[in-house]
């Protein structure tokens, strides 16, 4: 375990393999991809999902259970061209491509994502905005300049939609500091993923927050 | 909705220093007896049980998030981590531009839309179910 927040790329990788035994074990699709000389690579996952429905931009929702409580929406309908009450099945769904990647220059892990319509339309940012959860759009949309940007793929040279990691640190210190304190393993992407996840549409299952536990136990 | 979490279980005087007093909060849930006026604060809509719709919440600070008076809590099962984010962001006074994460097993962030019966079920034990709670400034 790295004694301060950063991490080395080769414990990237080992986080991310360990990541991925789970994410085979439940069926959740995450893959690992070599670059092309295969000295580093990154983690990828493709979902799709149905746009304007109650069940949004949200796949590990569960029930919306939200009686009684006089809150916020907690999904807004986008006020989307493309939105389509009716059939045309094409225009509705969405693909999401995401891939987790190790940025030298902050030595954590960074979150890219795109999204495209069946017919390979990609939405803008504008529409990636939109489809932000709600508890974070406000902070967001304050300075989206500062979170969601567009950059290259650092591997693949496409264009792909980056959550800024400067202060990924941030929230990831007490995590670590704490894990520490109490003795306990903790893999770094699978804590850091179900924090940023949600920003941008992206909901771990429960089970990989036991899967490190489990290990730990497997191991003894 | 911030009223109607404060009307809920409230720990007595005694038992809040530590926030460990978790004792005199588990007789409720551990005896079949029906739930005294300590242990149940006026204005809870049904009694507790097994069959009670509403969890006990432990909430822990993490790093240097301010500490909540009352830590316990008794909570809808139907309540989503974003509503008691907006809870405690309320209850702490957080201005906007901070960010309130709220995690299980000290490790990792249930998303949003989670509820925390579901939540109760995969990671309570001993009758309650152990939130850690840290703000940041993650973004901007």
């Amino acid at each position: 375990m790295e004694e301060d927040e950063f991490i080395g790329e080769k414990t990237f990788q080992h986080y991310c393999a360990e990541f991925i035994k789970h994410s085979q074990q439940i069926g959740d699709s995450w893959e690992w991809r070599p670059s092309k000389d295969c000295s580093d690579g990154y983690m990828c996952k493709i979902h799709f999902q149905i746009k304007n429905e109650s069940v949004m931009s949200h796949p590990g929702a569960s029930t919306h259970g939200q009686t009684c409580l006089p809150m916020e929406e907690a999904f807004e309908l986008p006020s989307d061209d493309c939105e389509v009450i009716e059939t045309a099945a094409a225009s509705k769904v969405i693909k999401y491509e995401y891939h987790v990647l190790y940025s030298c220059s902050y030595q954590v892990p960074v979150l890219y994502f795109r999204a495209s319509f069946l017919d390979g339309r990609p939405l803008t940012l504008k529409d990636i905005w939109e489809g932000v959860h709600e508890c974070y759009k406000t902070r967001l949309l304050q300075g989206p300049w500062d979170t969601i940007t567009q950059q290259e793929h650092p591997i693949l040279g496409q264009p792909f939609f980056v959550l800024h990691p400067c202060k990924t640190n941030e929230f990831m210190a007490p995590i670590l500091k704490n894990s520490r304190k109490i003795n306990k393993n903790v893999n770094y992407i699978t804590s850091w993923l179900s924090i940023v996840g949600p920003v941008v549409g992206l909901n771990l299952p429960l089970s990989y927050a036991k899967a490190t536990s489990q290990a730990e136990r497997n191991s003894d | 909705m911030a009223e109607e979490l404060q009307s809920m279980l409230q720990l007595p005087p005694s038992g809040a220093a530590g926030g460990e007093g978790l004792t005199e909060v588990s007789p409720e849930t551990t005896t079949p007896e029906p739930p005294s006026s300590a242990a149940v604060s006026p204005g809870t809509e049904e009694p507790a049980g097994d069959t009670k719709k509403k969890i006990d919440i432990l909430l822990k600070a993490v790093g240097d998030t301010p500490i909540m008076k009352t830590k316990k809590w008794a909570v809808e099962r139907t309540r989503t981590i974003q509503g008691l984010i907006d809870f405690i962001k309320k209850f702490l006074k957080l201005v906007a531009s901070e960010q309130l994460f709220i995690y299980v097993n000290q490790s990792f962030a249930p998303s949003p839309d989670q509820e925390v019966g579901t939540l109760y079920e995969c990671f309570g034990s001993d009758g309650k179910l152990v939130l850690h709670y840290c703000k940041s400034q993650a973004w901007g």
